[in-house]
Parts: C-alpha cells; structure tokens; sequence
C-alpha cells in the first residue's frame, strides 16, 4: 500500500516554480530518501505534504485520502520533525512531548505512556523534567524528534534532521531512523548529505530545480552510471596538477580535486589506469595511494546535474 | 480541548522571571511611588480666598438699601467677606476685570446686578450663592409687605440667624493618591500587555513551533483562540492579584462592588490583547511594537495615567475622551466612588466592541497568510 502519493504537485511563489509537476509514491515501510541540493525543492515539498503551505497545483494522497479533502486525516497520520528545533523553552522535555502528543487526540494514561516512550526512544528520559535550554544541540534534535513520533504516526518526516550537530548525536538519530523502520513506520527522509541518505534509505528520489530527476534504490540509481568507474589518487600534493590535461586521457570524464585526493570518473570500458598513472608522473606529482571506487550518489548527483551535492 | 490545552500551555508563561517582573512587581511599586510622591494633589481640601465685593447703591429703593445694610453686616459678620462702596470715578466692572475684586454689586430703582470675577471661581460662586439668597428673601419680603407694610423693612432674619446655613452632610468619598493611582497603574499596566500581546503569535514563529502547530490536526482558529484564552487569562489572575495587594498592602479603596470592578479590568485585558494582535498582524516585524507603545504611552499619558484627567483642561482634556485608559479609569471611579455603573457599562461596551473590531482584523489577516 502506498502511505503517501504526489501526482503532478506544482508549488509556484510569483514567477518563481519551486516544485515543478513532482510525482512520487512511497510504500508502508519504506525509509524513503529525498536527496538534493539547497534551493532544490525539498522541504517546500515537505511542507505541501505537511499541510504547513498549500499547492498550487496536483494531487497529495495520505493513506489513500486526499490531502486537501481530508486534511485533518492526513495530519493525524504524519509525526513533522522540522528542520529547525521546534521545541518550546519554558517546558520540560516532557511537557514539550505532552503538549505536541497531545494535540493528536491522545488523553489521560496513554498520553502519559506514549510521552515516556517517545522520551525513552530517544534517550532522554532521565532528563524529563529538565529545560530544553540546558540541552546541547544533539539532544534537542532528539526532543524534536520525540515531540513527532509520540503520537505513532503512520509516516514521519524528517526534514535534514542531522543539520549541525555533533557525529555522535547524529548516529544516535540515524539508528533511531531504523529503530523506527523497524517498529513499523514509513519516512520519508531528506538529507544534502549523501552518505546518510546511502546508508539509511532503501528508495531515494533526486531532486533538482523542483524536478525529480531520478528515482529509485540505490543500485537503480547507480545504474544510471554503470558505464562508469570511479578512481580515486591521493597526491602529496595537487596545487601544482594540471587536470586538463587529465581530462584529455581517453576515457576521462571528469576530474575534481578534493584537497590531496583526485577523483577521476572514466568510462568503464577503458583501460585507461596507467596513462593516467603516467599523467601524474610526467606533471613530477607523486602519488601516493590509488583506489578505484564504486560510483556513489553524490557521482549520480554530478553525473545527472552537472554539480555536487555541496554547490 | 486543544484550545484549552493550547491556553493551559500559553499560562505556563508565568515561569519566565521577566514576565513577574512586569506584570506583577512594576505595578505595585509603581502604585507606591506615585502614590506617596504625589499625595499632595489628592488631599481633598482647598482654600478660599479673601473675598471682597465692591457695591454701589443709588438709594432709589430706601426698603432695599435697609435689606442691604442688614445682609452686609450679616456677610461680613458670618462669612468674613468685605465689602466696600465704590468711589466717585471708579469702573466698577472694570476693577472685578482687574482681579482687584470678587464681584461688584449695582443696586438701584431696577433691582439687583452682580457681575463676577471668573477668575476665582470658588469665592465668586459664593457670593453668587449668597446675593441669591438675599434677593429671595427681599422679593419674599415685598410680597409681604403688601398684606402687611411691617415686613417692608425687615430682613427676615431672626435674630443671631444668618444668611449662611451650615449643614454638616456626609460628602462623597474622594480618592486619596493610593486609591487613585492604584486603579491608573493597573489599568496602565493592562494596557502595557498589548505588546506581549503583539509578540503572541509572532513568538510562534521565531521559536518554529508554528510550523510544528500547524503541522497537526488543530485549526488555526483553534491555536488563535487558545493563545488568547490562555493569555487573557493569565493578565486576569495578575491583575486580581494587584488589586489584592493594593488594597490590602496599601489600603486602596475600590469600592464594594468587585464584580463590576473586575470586568471592566477583565475587558480592558481584552482590549489590550486585541489591541496587539490587531496591530501586529496589520504592521509587521519591529514596526508592530513600536506602533503600540506610541499608542499605549499616548493613551496613558492623555488618560490619567500619571496625573488625574480632573486636573488638566483644553486639549489635555478634550484628549483624554480619546484615550482607552480614560473610560476605563473614568469607569472605575465613578464606580467606586459614586456607586454609578453608566459609566462603566460605557467602557465595557467600548472595550468589547473595539476588541471584536481588532480580534476580526487579526483572523482575517490571518487566514490570507500561508502559516500562523
């Protein structure tokens, strides 16, 4: 069964095509993956979907009910994690959790279980009666996410829900992604970091410019580029490389240098490792690892858009 | 129910320091310092100056000019006033004009005229109040006289009576300088809410709970009418609380019906929040606050906020009709201290019907934005 459904979903602000006929569907159980760039279209989709904006054109399905007919419906069944904290700072955490939980119906003894067990799931039920302004940035995010899922919605959003925060926090949320998998729900999922949406999201959709410019998992995506092969060259130094002439090697596509690292996508049917090996001999660059590397999303991103994630 | 949980959320403001400070703490001093720096204007008494009538009698009434004598000796007697004949080349009005007289008296075949320095009203009035006593008298007398010619001439005054009747009456209570400026810094301080008011919704969206609000199944009328629930009533309990202290702490009287007292508090707090919602949802950003804090300090200042609107005249005066603070202030005081509720059933009406005006902009404003 499909949780949600986007038919031709078009977001205009004056001239301006922020979502452009965007149509996806995603499955009761699916962690789905909305990758994309800044500026990309991702969060106004997620706060069309949200009920947080309206659309200027097409169709939303939440659970088979139409969006703008049965918005009350709709809302019931989705938990928002937004990407900015949303946390009041004179409630506790557990007042914070409550009051969201209970904004969906819950009352009295189950209002008070689901409140722990949201606070449980994210690791901060020792600290229920405290502040939200004695938190660290992590575990706010944490409270964000409680005060969504206490209610158990059938699908949750996450709109870049590891945006500044500390590695450890952000592996707390990420396992707490499938944690929640796990128990049942659907995400849907947005991230501009790659490898979380990689390692997280069993169907992902690319957007670009209010477009979905491809869809599918990972293997499918990557697929895309099967032609392709990834090298990867760690120099001693690369201020003095000259990638034109890289470029010029048969086979090269393309050539970006991160800091000491060149990464080289080639044609994957061209043998061409030693003439490249031999380039960086004849530029006096030394080298000191090579490794050539499956294409990853961020190479179908390039690949597809002509940037990085990153731009 | 989510309105009411949205107002029991919204009450729980009360734990935020700054918010004590300013509801409850700035009041009451406020109400003890103004209250004892100025008392001086509220003592409730006044003095009379001295009081000189000049007069000019003809003779061409020899009854009159007998009455005249009498009520002469009599005035000067029991009231202490002075009176002097006007000499040969003096401008009779002319002196009362030049402030060098209270009134100036013509007696002649006509009768009597009086014209007065409106300058110093209180003596003028009282010389007023007794040459009209002393014309009904002698118009009595005349009528007299004509069933019997003994009363031409008599004063009809008995003897050691007066023209001045003394009554002791029970005067109405006037406000001391702590009953007063309890009841002006509290509806001031009402009136200072309309600018947490002005920042009820906007806070929403600084602090992105907005988007988390309307994310879930509540309308947004129902988070409207919760954040305004939950705020009129937490402005109520803190106002109720300042009354107490005022009255108990500083012995401010506020008369003996509270009920009427409290709601034109209750709907002075209603005004003051729809006042902010109004106008932050018209005016955006920082323009919103600073429009209502020209608009609360004007209303204090011309409203009796910190000098009583009895005091002042010309615009002053004619600008105080302007201010909400005013009929609220008016309301209250008459309430208390004359027992009539007309005037407080007039700033009730007020305050609702501009709060139903401004609350109406807020929601239609409201509903044409994407979001809170």
């Amino acid at each position: 069964m499909n949780v949600l459904e986007i038919k031709g979903l078009t977001k205009k602000f004056g001239d301006f095509i922020a979502v452009d006929q965007l149509s996806l569907n995603i499955r009761e159980g699916e962690i789905f993956g909305f990758l994309g760039a800044n500026g990309a279209g991702k969060s106004t989709t997620i706060n069309i979907i949200s009920s947080l904006m309206p659309m200027t054109k097409g169709e939303v399905h939440v659970l088979g009910k139409n969006l703008t007919k049965f918005r009350k419906f709709a809302k019931q069944q989705i938990g928002m994690v937004p990407q900015e904290v949303a946390i009041y700072e004179d409630l506790t955490a557990y007042e914070n959790v409550h009051f969201f939980a209970g904004l969906y119906g819950l009352r009295g003894s189950e209002l008070r279980s689901r409140t722990e067990e949201a606070l449980t799931f994210v690791g901060l039920s020792d600290k229920h009666k405290m502040y939200p302004k004695s938190f660290s940035g992590g575990m706010k995010r944490r409270l964000n996410i409680a005060c969504a899922i206490a209610h158990r919605p059938k699908l949750i959003i996450m709109d870049e829900p590891t945006v500044g925060i500390d590695p450890q926090s952000r592996n707390y949320i990420l396992n707490s992604v499938r944690k929640l998998n796990e128990m049942g729900s659907t995400i849907l999922y947005t991230s501009h970091y790659m490898e979380e949406v990689e390692e997280l999201c069993t169907r992902i959709a690319i957007i670009d410019h209010g477009k979905i410019i491809a869809e599918g998992t990972k293997a499918q995506l990557k697929a895309i580029i099967t032609d392709q092969k990834d090298i990867g060259i760690e120099v001693q130094t690369a201020a003095h490389l000259e990638a034109n002439k890289l470029r010029e090697v048969a086979g090269v596509k393309s050539v970006e240098v991160k800091e000491n690292i060149v990464h080289i996508s080639s044609d994957a049917g061209v043998n061409n490792l030693n003439k490249i090996i031999q380039q960086f001999m004849a530029q006096g660059i030394e080298i000191r690892s090579v490794q050539a590397s499956e294409p990853n999303l961020e190479t179908v991103f390039l690949t597809l858009t002509g940037r990085s994630l990153r731009d | 129910m989510n309105v009411l949980r949205i107002a029991l959320k919204e009450m729980k403001i009360v734990r935020e320091p700054r918010m004590l400070v300013f509801m409850l703490a700035t009041p009451v001093l406020l109400i003890l310092i103004l209250g004892t720096a100025l008392s001086n204007a509220f003592n409730g008494s006044t003095t009379i100056g001295d009081i000189r009538v000049l007069y000019h009698n003809n003779g061409a009434e020899p009854a009159l000019t007998e009455q005249w004598q009498a009520f002469m000796q009599e005035a000067e007697r029991s009231s202490g006033m002075a009176f002097e004949q006007i000499e040969e080349g003096m401008d009779g009005g002319r002196e009362v004009r030049n402030n060098q007289y209270t009134g100036y008296v013509e007696i002649d075949g006509q009768g009597i005229r009086y014209e007065g320095n409106s300058r110093n009203s209180m003596e003028n009035g009282i010389v007023q109040g007794m040459l009209s006593a002393f014309a009904d008298r002698y118009r009595l007398s005349a009528e007299a006289a004509k069933i019997d010619p003994e009363y031409e001439s008599k004063p009809l005054v008995h003897d050691g009576g007066s023209y001045v009747l003394e009554s002791s009456i029970q005067g109405a209570r006037q406000p001391g300088s702590l009953d007063y400026f309890s009841i002006a810094v509290t509806t001031m301080i009402i009136l200072y809410s309309a600018l947490t008011a002005g920042g009820l919704i906007d806070s929403e969206r600084k602090r992105n709970t907005a988007q988390r609000l309307l994310a879930s199944p509540v309308t947004k009328a129902e988070i409207f009418a919760g954040k305004i629930t939950g705020t009129l009533a937490i402005n109520a309990v803190f106002v109720i609380i300042v009354v107490l202290i005022s009255k108990y702490m500083f012995n401010a009287y506020w008369g003996e019906n509270p009920i009427m007292v409290f709601l034109v508090l209750f709907t002075e707090i209603l005004f003051a929040l729809s006042l902010g919602l109004g106008i932050s949802y018209v005016l955006k950003g920082n323009a919103a606050g600073a429009v209502i804090m020209v608009i609360i300090q004007l209303a204090a200042f011309f409203g009796g906020g910190y000098t009583p609107v009895a005091s002042t005249t010309g615009i002053m005066r004619e600008a105080a009709t302007y201010s909400p603070l005013h009929w609220s202030n008016e309301a209250l005081l008459q309430l208390i201290y004359s027992g009539s509720g007309s005037a407080a059933m007039h700033a009730m009406m007020l305050n609702i019907g501009f709060s139903i005006l401004l609350l109406a902009v807020a929601m239609i404003s409201m509903r044409r934005r994407e979001g809170l």
